[in-house]
């Protein structure tokens, strides 16, 4: 990967990343509680910048994730006295997170042993 | 939602002023990321599920539109909807009412009828001893009571002029077997069944209303019943309505039964009602029954050959109405079922005319779950409004019904459309509507997308279902039609049965002569009568009879030839008795066969005098002259007639019932204070009956005339149930052909519309139009023949459940299949040939140039 920056904005429309956007909530999930905001900026921290993750997807996303019981939300005010959800993983959402990760390894994997071959 | 779209909005503008922008730079630059809020909206709440509640609002008002748009599709669905389950709720109040709403009794499945039952004689129901229903009550276990009843018609003889009342005796325990009691005073007690000549009655409220003035102070007062004063022990409340069977009609006044040494002679008259022990069930009860009459067949050598039948009171109060009835609930639901395959057949036209429409809707994106939902949601409304115009059609149509059933239909004033019985039709029908509107929508509307907007309709011929559709229907609608011709001609053949005697002209009063001491003897009151009523003008000829024809059960005895032909027991059967003066038979143009009827100055004493019957001829003494053989009654204690005459056999119970062996005896010998007086005369009813009551109360101040009847309207009313039965299959019939006339004519012109541009093609390259009408006529009829092979083994299911309501007629009578499956076809052909021709005759110019 050159140094250039190069930033991938996800949204549902790409499928291949529609998977991955849920890991990445996930994992984003897995140092702590946050709310919408903080999840989207996290992901693009770990990231270092690379990956953001588009308003548009994330909300639709994280009320998905909860629906499938991975993450759940607790309702909370913010500084300025807005209603927030402060979203957290569930323990079946971190096995979720496990499964998840190790299907990426696989498909990463398989994809670079691909690109590597000559 | 909002706040915390809006909370991330500011969170970016937070960190973009971080990083050194202006806030109003920062805010710009954050909600221009942040893309449209509302669509964010939108998906989010995709993702959380209020969507399916919106999209049902804005499918209803969708269907609601699409109707209001093709008022003559949602005209015709609706309709046949509501006419459909209009007449489904108006025959399931009847059932209901008549059939299926529980007696109003304490427990009333517990209650049973008891009879004695000898298979020999063909008696199946009949009434029981005084001695046989001592013996089951102090014998059975099987029950927690056990209370007899005879009817025993009186004169209230008070202020207030004599007046005919409908009493009963009943068994003291009566009352408190079926689980009511008195509104006033008591009820019997059971010493009122010993202590002797106990003189008490118990009244109905209508009674109490009508002699009393509702006075509530009626206890303990006297009512004088034939010239005796009876001390009034209760009234009975105003809903109680006492169970009516067997000869037991409307009853106003109740007499305490008493078991005497005469009446113990008497044969075999007593009504018996029992209420089984809770632990006892219906088949134990009747197999101890069975064992008790076995046991007192063997001991008592009057109950030879006699057993005992058990009837639960509901199964016996219903009686025959019940077939009748549950085979109109069979054609009315045949019925339904028409009326939701044409809701069916409808959308299913509708939803391919609207073929390009849904083509376009799912090419810009509607998902096949939603165009699904919203055909559903079409055919719910359309469910909902007919079966909302269906419960407004109910209620006429119920009143007609009733207004239409035979008098004799128990329990019919009680019936109305009950808001359960409204419910649970049309909540049925809207159920089987919903679920045919869906299968109706299925195979993916719309889903050939590029082939519906081309318009070219060569591909699909065949409606998908339609064909199916269309024999069904030609299938229930054959049925109902069979079985509106089975009932029609039954009625038919019972209108053409020779009664044996002339109605027409003729009619009767029952006269119950004053029963206060004193007066002139029965013989000579009604020679006086008779001779004051023939001078009348209007009056041809006047006579008397014991029991008029199509009165109800007379009297019926054993006889038997004294004086056998041949060696060996003597020959013996039941035969009805019937006792008459000469004119009875002019009256109503009775031949003579044989012999002589009574002469006008019968001997009063010495051997009594019989006329028979054909049958009763034809029995003992078949091809041989009867006339001065002895013959033997066991009536009266037993007496030996001399037979005089033969004549005809007549139907005295109704046109069904064969005629049995009869014997008449005379009236001069074997008087009686109550007579029917049968009268045939010119003129008006209006103008006889006056006269006939001045003639009465100028002789016998204490006699009473009730019971008016003309005969022709007897026997019609014997007929009542026949021709309401023919009346309701027939209009179903008819309902059932338009109905699936229409849906045939719906489902072949949209086959045929999207059919034109072929036609055109075929007839432009040189097909004859014949050909082309033949060749849709070919598809037509092979459904046809579907259905009506279809048809004919559901119609054959049904004959053979109403067999029991036929007369003269077999439940597969070949003419009446026949011309009913004619009719069908010829409506299915007729139906397919008008969009056919439409079709042919369209220049195929024009539908070319459509595409």
């Amino acid at each position: 990967m050159s140094k250039d920056k190069v930033s991938t904005v996800l949204t549902p429309k790409a499928d291949l990343l529609q998977g991955t956007l849920d890991l990445l909530i996930l994992k984003a999930l897995a140092a702590g509680p946050r709310h919408g905001w903080a999840v989207s900026k996290r992901i693009r921290q770990m990231s270092s910048e690379v990956l953001t993750v588009n308003q548009g997807s994330l909300y639709p996303a994280l009320y998905r994730l909860e629906d499938r019981g991975w993450i759940t939300s607790a309702e909370g005010v913010s500084p300025e006295g807005r209603r927030i959800r402060l979203y957290r993983l569930t323990p079946t959402g971190r096995r979720q997170l496990s499964t998840e990760i190790e299907a990426w390894r696989a498909f990463s994997g398989a994809v670079d042993r691909v690109v590597a071959t000559e | 939602m909002d706040d915390e779209l809006r909370h991330h909005i500011e969170c970016e503008v937070d960190e973009h002023v971080r990083a050194g922008m202006s806030p109003e730079e920062a805010r710009r630059v954050a909600v221009a990321e942040f893309g449209g809020i509302e669509q964010v909206k939108e998906d989010a709440r995709d993702a959380w599920g209020t969507r399916p509640v919106e999209e049902f609002i804005a499918d209803v008002g969708y269907g609601a539109r699409v109707l209001r748009r093709n008022p003559g599709f949602t005209a015709a669905t609706v309709l046949t909807f509501a006419l459909g389950s209009g007449a489904a709720a108006a025959i399931f109040s009847v059932v209901y009412g008549v059939l299926l709403r529980p007696l109003p009794y304490v427990d009333p499945d517990r209650l049973v009828v008891l009879w004695e039952r000898n298979a020999s004689r063909a008696a199946e129901r009949n009434v029981v001893s005084v001695a046989n229903f001592q013996a089951w009550r102090e014998r059975s276990q099987a029950f927690d009571g056990m209370a007899a009843l005879v009817p025993r018609p009186v004169t209230l003889t008070d202020a207030g002029g004599p007046e005919r009342v409908a009493g009963t005796e009943v068994s003291p325990g009566y009352f408190r077997l079926l689980g009511v009691t008195p509104a006033l005073g008591r009820d019997f007690d059971p010493d009122d069944e010993n202590r002797a000549d106990s003189r008490v009655v118990i009244l109905s409220d209508g009674l109490w209303r009508r002699r009393f003035g509702a006075d509530p102070a009626v206890v303990g007062r006297t009512l004088s019943v034939g010239g005796t004063p009876h001390s009034v022990l209760g009234v009975m409340p105003s809903g109680f309505e006492p169970p009516q069977f067997g000869w037991l009609g409307a009853q106003e006044l109740w007499f305490p039964f008493q078991a005497t040494p005469e009446n113990r002679a008497w044969g075999r008259f007593l009504l018996v009602v029992a209420r089984r022990r809770s632990s006892v069930s219906l088949e134990r009860a009747r197999a101890e029954m069975t064992i008790l009459a076995d046991r007192l067949a063997r001991e008592v050598k009057a109950d030879e050959g006699w057993t005992v039948t058990v009837v639960p009171l509901a199964a016996q109060i219903t009686g025959d109405v019940r077939t009748a009835l549950l085979v109109l609930q069979g054609a009315v639901g045949l019925l339904l079922i028409i009326a939701v395959i044409n809701v069916g057949t409808l959308s299913l036209s509708q939803t391919l005319r609207r073929a390009p429409e849904l083509a376009t809707r799912r090419s810009l994106g509607a998902t096949d779950g939603r165009l699904f939902r919203q055909l559903f949601a079409q055919s719910g409304l359309v469910g909902m409004l007919g079966a909302a115009i269906g419960g407004l059609v109910a209620w006429p149509t119920t009143r007609l019904i009733v207004s239409l059933a035979p008098a004799g239909v128990p329990r019919l004033d009680a019936v109305r459309v009950d808001t359960p019985v409204l419910l649970a039709t049309l909540s049925m029908a809207l159920l089987a509507t919903l679920l045919f509107g869906t299968v109706a929508a299925r195979g993916r509307p719309g889903a050939d997308a590029a082939l519906v907007m081309r318009s070219t309709g060569g591909r699909t011929t065949a409606l998908a279902g339609g064909g199916a559709l269309v024999v069904a229907e030609i299938a229930v609608a054959l049925a109902i039609g069979v079985m509106a011709a089975l009932a029609a001609r039954t009625f038919v053949s019972l209108r053409a049965v020779d009664l044996g005697f002339h109605a027409d002209g003729v009619m009767a009063a029952r006269v119950a002569l004053g029963a206060e001491l004193g007066d002139s003897p029965a013989r000579a009151s009604f020679e006086a009568l008779l001779e004051r009523v023939r001078v009348l003008p209007e009056v041809q000829a006047a006579g008397l009879i014991n029991t008029r024809p199509f009165g109800g059960l007379g009297v019926a005895t054993d006889v038997t030839d004294p004086r056998p032909a041949r060696p060996g027991p003597a020959p013996s059967l039941v035969a009805d008795v019937r006792v008459a003066d000469a004119a009875f038979f002019r009256v109503l143009r009775i031949p003579t066969e044989r012999g002589t009827v009574f002469g006008p100055h019968e001997p009063t004493s010495g051997t009594p005098r019989v006329v028979i019957s054909q049958s009763l001829h034809d029995a003992f003494w078949r091809g041989e002259d009867p006339v001065g053989r002895p013959l033997r009654l066991e009536l009266y204690g037993g007496i030996t007639a001399d037979v005089i005459g033969v004549v005809p056999d007549l139907r005295l119970m109704d046109v069904r019932t064969p005629p049995r062996p009869t014997a008449y005896l005379a009236d001069a010998r074997f008087p009686d204070r109550e007579r029917d007086l049968v009268v045939r005369f010119r003129g008006s009813a209006e103008s006889i009956v006056p006269s006939l009551r001045t003639v009465l109360s100028t002789l016998e101040p204490g006699a009473t005339l009730y019971r008016i009847t003309m005969l022709p309207g007897l026997v019609a009313a014997s007929l009542a149930r026949d021709r309401l039965t023919a009346l309701l299959l027939s209009g179903f019939a008819g309902l059932a052909v338009l109905l699936s006339a229409a849906g045939v004519f719906g489902v072949i012109s949209t086959e045929t519309a999207r059919r034109r541009k072929e036609i055109g093609i075929r007839l432009a390259v040189g097909a004859a139009p014949s050909r082309v009408v033949r060749m849709l006529l070919g598809r037509a009829l092979s459904r046809a023949a579907a259905g009506v092979a279809g048809g004919m083994a559901i119609a054959l299911l049904f004959a053979h459940l109403m067999k029991s309501l036929l007369f003269g007629v077999a439940p597969h009578d070949p003419a009446s299949f026949l011309t009913i499956a004619i009719v069908v076809v010829a409506v299915v052909v007729i139906a397919t040939l008008v969009p056919a021709v439409q079709a042919i005759r369209s220049s195929p110019l024009d539908v070319l140039r459509e595409g």
